[in-house]
């Protein structure tokens, strides 16, 4: 990795430079979009009151993360319609972990989700703390500030889950469903953007780093717990990754779902109702 | 399982009774009410108890306070002159819990 020197404001960018940041902020923000939208499906059908206010609280803390990162995507031009209530479902880059739909009732796959998906937000989160791109870097600790909640209730539940038989397995189908999407995390967009986000020091890990690193702390985490893992190498990733573009025919049906009273209301423009993030920083 | 929940506002001030939760143990009890009862009010610390370690008497059981006068506990029981600023405030306070207790 070469050493990386600090890049310029937004506007100073090259092209180059350019296409590197705004891909790194759409894997950042679109993970983060997607998955809040999918853990609200269970306000008010999660097992108790308490299960449920939590989850909600954390996926209102996953919208306040993607929201810092589709700001700092505003800074090259486009608005909040056209980063998210226009954009085509075929232009998002989240992983297929994100935008899974649930099966009704299974509260094991929420919380299995939430692990492996919280686990690699850790380990992405450090890898941006030295980022080359000082607005990136500013932002890194307003959100890990909110992360270790999540990761303490995704394993105080699992460890939970996993200590009887019955709930165990249920884990367990989940972990079987969940594990080769949960891969895409670290997949590659472009190879040779990738690589270009390793050079230019915007991020101080690379993927296959990141991904090594996820893998040698869940998967024993997860051995431990009594369950199986199925850990073999590239061809753990499914064909969709999210992160080429290429997504399950769920995430067109979650996609339609977000947007539609966005088009039926005939809206061109997001109401706001926030202060922009650099006014409170 | 039932844990009552206490809250805190700023360090050395007393935890007051805010609501409670349910959760299966300590662990699960505090993680909830982080969320339940910390996340929208000003919040230094929480403190979770079982409900039924929780021990009770109520005005059934209890005359508290008695029922007989007792003026002597009053500081100004003994004055004979005017009082110092401070002990007329304690008095009045005093004063003020009595009749907050209905025996006025």
């Amino acid at each position: 990795m070469a050493s990386a020197e600090q890049l310029p404001g937004p506007n100073d960018l090259s092209d180059e430079e350019r296409e590197a940041v705004e891909t790194l902020l759409f894997r950042l923000a679109d993970d983060e979009f997607v998955l809040a939208e999918r853990y609200t499906e269970w306000q008010v059908r999660a097992p108790t009151l308490e299960s449920d206010l939590a989850l909600a609280n954390i996926a209102q803390d996953e919208l306040g993360h993607a929201r810092l990162w589709y700001d700092l995507l505003q800074d090259f031009g486009p608005d909040e319609p056209e980063l998210i209530w226009e954009r085509d479902p075929g232009e998002w880059y989240h992983s297929t972990l994100t935008e899974l739909p649930f099966e009704e009732g299974d509260w094991a796959d929420p919380i299995l989700r939430s692990y492996l998906y919280d686990a690699a937000e850790e380990i992405r989160l450090e890898a941006l703390e030295d980022s080359s791109y000082a607005r990136i870097r500013n932002r890194v600790g307003k959100v890990q500030g909110e992360e270790d909640y999540h990761l303490e209730h995704a394993q105080n539940w699992l460890e939970r889950l996993a200590e009887e038989e019955q709930s165990r397995e249920r884990v367990q189908t989940a972990l079987d469903r969940l594990w080769p999407h949960a891969q895409t995390i670290f997949a590659p967009t472009d190879e040779e953007v990738e690589e270009r986000i390793d050079d230019l020091g915007l991020r101080t890990k690379s993927l296959a780093e990141m991904r090594e690193e996820w893998r040698e702390t869940v998967v024993p985490y997860l051995e431990d717990l009594g369950l199986s893992v199925d850990a073999g190498g590239e061809t753990d990733l499914p064909e969709v990754t999210g992160r080429n573009l290429s997504h399950t025919d769920d995430w067109d049906d979650l996609w339609e779902d977000f947007t539609a009273t966005y088009r039926e209301l005939g809206r061109e423009e997001a109401t706001r109702i926030m202060k922009d993030p650099d006014e409170v920083e | 399982m039932i844990w009552e929940v206490f809250r805190q506002e700023q360090a050395g001030e007393y935890h007051t009774h805010c609501g409670n939760v349910h959760a299966p143990d300590r662990e699960m009890a505090l993680m909830f009410a982080e969320i339940q009862h910390g996340r929208r009010k000003p919040t230094n610390s929480l403190w979770v108890v079982p409900q039924k370690e929780i021990g009770e008497v109520d005005t059934e059981e209890a005359n508290f306070g008695g029922t007989t006068d007792k003026s002597y506990r009053w500081a100004q029981s003994y004055s004979f002159e005017a009082a110092a600023e401070e002990v007329a405030d304690s008095e009045s306070e005093q004063v003020q819990a009595e009749r907050q207790r209905g025996d006025d």
